[in-house]
């Protein structure tokens, strides 16, 4: 094949870039940041959930014991 | 602390004897029922199981574990806000407030404790427990990192350097393997797993701290949900009196201790392939009177103090083992190492009326551990 096809030929070759595999990392990362963030947030509202659960069965056990 | 069992390890007919325990698979921190949900099912409804996979439950309430990674996949990210939706009272209207919301605010990354040569071993422990507290205890009823009980310590190690990473809620089990690795190379100190299996309402729950023995003193690392019942100063006398600490606690939040087990010194280097011996001596509270209980613990702890003792996995390597495949018959066969010792129950009835009379008590509230 003549140099000159070689070059017009469509580039069928799927592997990603370098440019790619950074955009793609980037990306992972600030997914894991919003995942992590998501978790603190919901582990405090499940964290004073089971607190206030806790002290509600402690009252219960409290006013039966009485 | 996780979950409660359906099945006992061990045998209850089993008196005083040496006998290896059946292997349950690590990051089923408790004996689960057969079949398991997988973080690759892609419909909740799909009631294939993988083999290997194990249910995991805490107090009769499910938990999953992340199986792949960070950052989490879909199905099992999914499966997480699901679960809390059922079990939070304000249910979707919460997540949907996390979820939706455009900003959160960024929980700081805690900084790894760095050790100084000026640093005192208390101290030193004080600096890790307070990073594992600054991680915080998972209540969301996910676990984010897979621990296999069985592993190579240096597959372990490597599960610790991820916890560090991705800096995230953990629980107990977590904490015993992060305890491990932040202590590595400190000599003087030697690490331990305790194990407990405890009863309330009718449920039994699990629950494992990292023992630390230095200079003729005992005090544990771990991560739960209860203070009292994680990390206690270096200022036990005896591996005994450490354990009654725990007993003592456990009866404050009326979880009656079945069964303690006391696994051997961690090594310091973390390359090591020999997994980790989880329960080189097995004590059943139920039937050990106190006296029976604290003589069996002083042995062990001079045993161990002594270093005469070896795990079985040092002799012949442990394979993983995943759920449904038997022991060969040559491991089928008790461990000369191995002890299980049983304490005389006392007062059987009284403990057969208590479940019931707590659990009228609540709307179906477990105090976990």
């Amino acid at each position: 094949m003549e140099p000159t096809c070689r070059k017009d030929k469509v580039k069928l070759n799927s592997t990603p870039t370098r440019g790619d595999r950074a955009k793609q990392k980037s990306a992972q990362q600030e997914l894991k940041q919003r995942q992590r963030a998501e978790i603190y947030a919901l582990n405090k509202v499940m964290t004073e959930l089971e607190q206030q659960q806790f002290e509600a069965f402690c009252k219960q056990m409290q006013s039966q014991g009485e | 602390m996780t979950g409660p069992n359906a099945t006992s390890t061990c045998s209850p007919a089993a008196k005083m004897g040496r006998h290896r325990s059946k292997s349950t698979s690590g990051s089923t921190y408790c004996n689960s029922s057969p079949g398991a949900e997988s973080a690759t099912l892609s419909t909740p409804n799909n009631a294939g199981r993988s083999s290997g996979e194990e249910d995991e439950k805490d107090g009769g309430v499910l938990f999953y574990v992340n199986r792949t990674g960070f950052p989490i996949e879909g199905v099992t990210w999914e499966r997480m806000w699901t679960h809390v939706a059922k079990v939070h009272p304000d249910g979707q209207d919460m997540v949907s407030k996390i979820r939706n919301a455009a900003y959160l605010p960024k929980h700081p990354v805690p900084s790894v404790p760095n050790f100084k040569p000026s640093m005192s071993v208390p101290a030193w422990l004080l600096a890790i427990q307070n990073y594992m507290k600054a991680l915080q205890y998972n209540h969301t009823g996910t676990q984010f990192f897979e621990i296999r009980k069985t592993r190579p310590l240096c597959g372990l190690m490597e599960t610790a350097r991820e916890m560090i990473r991705e800096s995230l809620p953990i629980k107990c089990l977590e904490a015993v393997i992060l305890g491990i690795y932040l202590t590595n190379g400190l000599t003087s100190v030697e690490r331990f797993p305790i194990s407990f299996k405890t009863q309330f309402s009718g449920n039994h729950f699990h629950h494992v701290v990292l023992g630390v023995y230095c200079n003729g003193r005992y005090g544990t690392l771990g991560m739960s949900r209860r203070q009292d019942l994680m990390d206690k100063a270096l200022t036990f006398r005896t591996l005994s009196e450490l354990v009654m600490e725990f007993e003592d606690s456990y009866r404050r939040y009326q979880h009656t201790l079945k069964k303690v087990k006391i696994g051997l010194y961690v090594p310091h280097d973390p390359h090591v392939f020999q997994p980790i011996e989880w329960k080189y001596l097995v004590l059943n509270a139920a039937r050990l009177g106190r006296e029976d209980m604290r003589k069996e613990l002083e042995k062990h702890g001079r045993d161990m103090r002594m270093k005469i003792l070896k795990s079985s996995s040092a002799q012949s390597p442990i394979k993983e083992r995943t759920r449904g495949k038997s022991l060969s018959p040559h491991r089928r066969q008790s461990s000369p190492q191995r002890r299980h010792i049983h304490r005389r129950d006392k007062s059987p009835a009284a403990l057969d009326r208590k479940p019931a009379e707590l659990s009228t008590l609540n709307d179906g509230y477990q105090i976990r551990i």
